[in-house]
């Protein structure tokens, strides 16, 4: 027992994703227990993805400080070649999977190559132009995403056995898992450290031997490819999609849940996805008065990132640390008044 | 030829009511060091205040319009009072992540205020004229004509007057600004009012051909930013420029080439001119400090 928490220890913070992971995984359990009820574990589905693509937005804004304002159209991407792959060419979950998540990456390069020109917020108007294209095509080829009809697809099937909803929904946390030790993982490798010097300064960077001009198209591409992952992810979870889900509020609500939540961190990510995603329509709207009001979820979000931007920039995953340090501090007075 | 001076007479009136748009989001990045990202959805509000008052009072289009731009200086105002005020030392990316918050904010506000559905806004004028061959509506001779006269004003205000002056000079830079005497947190102010009153027009203008809902000012906010960016953020005369010209463009590729994709196509030029030269048409090359 002693072994197994050294352990533990020994590999935080990976063994601390993975208690998540499985205390995640149990949700679909309480919904048979009548604890939870059914839409609430659609949401929680909605959250996990969402989590994913604010890991890889993250890694783009926090480390790497680039800004992007097209994740949305990179979502929808993953989910229409999903759902082509499986529905009309009848792949299998995992090479659908696969090639999507490859071809947004290389996508994500082509924005990449244009963010090694263009910088700062111009970079973001530049990926929100792309986003505009990108949403004309979802509605315009027909063939492809049956525009305004909508595309459907199926849960994941694997070879010849089809999941169900809940085990989708363990799929789902599993690629979450997946997705914080590989994010926290970048973040502690070469390619991190990179991208950080490059958000301190390109000068500087440049100056250190820094390839600029890779690490921005590295950045984008990793950042594209969660986005790819995310929307298919999600579309083999509703299985129905259509151009309207891929819209600029999106992108903006992922932007936000990147910054409500802390940059550079992989707990923050997931913290900001639930906070921005989940908190108003699973727990403000179920409060009494106030959860009648329209559009008081837009007004939470917009509002906590109006704070969160003014007051306290780390971001909210902070609170659990500067509320410690308040109580040492509290602690350390009292303790000399006696 | 009479084709041609249709699609003249039609960029005139969408490149005025982008200007407007374009205009708000450059004086405020001007004074406030900050992309204005809530700009369409300000004046989307302000749409749905006109609107609103329309439909509860009565009033003809001029008085509801009048209702409209004073509501869209008091919520400049307001903003600038309550949030702007309060972020001028921090980085212009935090500014700028605050202008993202308001956009959300005022999403939910709309539909608190006014409801889920849509409403609908009269006309300026009614009836056509024949102008060389071309077909116009009196409206859309209104919506140049304000277009063009509200630019020429801005522009003399900004060059000739005092308050021009002081307009640029904290626009150059606001702390010796500030040292010379000039009140810039009035002059910031006063940027945040006159960008939602322009802002507000321009919705206000374009709610007759579509309604007033939550998206009508989306794809006018894109492209506003974007001619800020191919203008160059130098100068109050390049993205104005950059608007018209855009909307002429949008014009003529959806008569000549495709109507589907027209903006798909000016996006995809726009990020082409961009590749080349980063600074936009009139941008001076920013140099950075290391």
């Amino acid at each position: 027992m002693r072994k197994l928490l050294d352990r533990y220890k020994r590999s935080r913070p990976y063994s601390d994703y993975l208690v998540f992971g499985i205390l995640l995984a149990c949700a679909p359990l309480l919904v048979e227990l009548g604890v939870l009820r059914f839409f609430q574990l659609t949401l929680i589905a909605g959250v996990i993805v969402y989590a994913i693509v604010t890991l890889g937005l993250n890694l783009l804004m926090g480390y790497g400080g680039l800004f992007s304002l097209g994740t949305a159209a990179f979502m929808g991407l993953g989910a229409y070649f999903t759902a082509f792959f499986t529905g009309n060419l009848s792949w299998g979950f995992l090479p659908s999977i696969i090639v999507t998540v490859a071809i947004t990456a290389i996508l994500g390069m082509v924005v990449g190559l244009l963010a090694s020109r263009v910088e700062g917020f111009f970079l973001a108007m530049a990926t929100l132009a792309v986003a505009e294209i990108l949403r004309q095509v979802f509605i315009e080829w027909t063939w492809f995403t049956n525009s305004f009809v909508g595309a459907r697809a199926d849960f994941p099937t694997f070879f010849s056995f089809t999941m169900n909803r809940n085990q989708t929904f363990v799929l789902l946390v599993v690629f979450l898992v997946i997705a914080m030790f590989v994010t926290h993982s970048i973040a502690n490798s070469y390619t991190g450290r990179a991208l950080s010097a490059m958000r301190g300064s390109e000068a500087a960077a440049a100056a250190m031997g820094i390839n600029i001009f890779k690490y921005r198209i590295v950045a984008f591409s990793i950042s594209t490819a969660y986005a790819g992952l995310g929307g298919a992810l999600l579309m083999h979870f509703i299985r129905f999609t259509e151009p309207n889900a891929w819209i600029f509020t999106l992108s903006l609500m992922l932007f936000a849940a990147v910054v409500i939540g802390g940059v550079r961190s992989v707990s923050g990510s997931v913290l900001g996805a639930f906070v921005v995603f989940g908190v108003p329509p699973l727990i403000l709207q179920n409060l009494p008065v106030i959860g009648d009001v329209n559009g008081l979820a837009f007004i939470f979000t917009g509002v906590l990132i109006i704070i969160v931007a003014m007051y306290y920039p780390a971001g909210l995953v902070y609170v659990w640390h500067d509320l410690k340090k308040l109580v040492y501090k509290a602690r350390a007075k009292w303790g000399r008044k006696v | 030829m009479n084709i041609f001076v249709q699609i003249l007479f039609n960029s005139l009136e969408t490149g005025g009511i982008l200007a407007l748009a374009t205009m708000g989001i450059i004086l405020i990045f001007r004074t406030s060091k900050a992309f204005n990202y809530a700009q369409g959805v300000i004046s989307m509000f302000c749409a749905f205040i006109a609107a609103w008052f329309m439909s509860e009072t009565g009033f003809n289009v001029f008085v509801s319009t009048l209702a409209g731009v004073v509501g869209a200086v008091s919520v400049g105002i307001l903003i600038d009072r309550v949030v702007i005020k309060r972020t001028i030392k921090l980085h212009s990316v935090s500014k700028q992540i605050v202008t993202l918050g308001l956009v959300i904010v005022f999403l939910g506000l709309a539909p608190m205020f006014f409801g889920n559905i849509p409403l609908t806004y009269g006309r300026f004028a009614q009836g056509t004229q024949t102008i060389m061959d071309a077909t116009i509506t009196n409206s859309a001779l209104v919506n140049i004509f304000i277009g063009v006269a509200l630019m020429a004003a801005l522009f003399f205000i900004i060059q000739k007057t005092k308050w021009g002056l002081a307009v640029r000079a904290t626009a150059s830079n606001d702390t010796v600004a500030r040292m010379m005497g000039i009140p810039t947190s009035i002059v910031t102010m006063g940027a945040w009012a006159v960008a939602a009153a322009l802002g507000s027009l321009a919705a206000m203008m374009v709610a007759p051909t579509t309604t007033v809902n939550f998206m009508m000012m989306d794809s006018i906010q894109i492209t506003a930013l974007l001619a800020c960016v191919l203008g160059g953020l130098g100068t109050f005369f390049g993205p104005v420029f950059a608007a018209y010209l855009i909307a002429l463009a949008r014009n003529l590729i959806s008569f000549y080439i495709s109507s589907v994709w027209a903006d798909a196509i000016v996006y995809l030029s726009i990020l082409g001119i961009l590749l080349i030269n980063p600074n936009g048409i009139f941008g001076k090359k920013l140099v950075k400090k290391v």
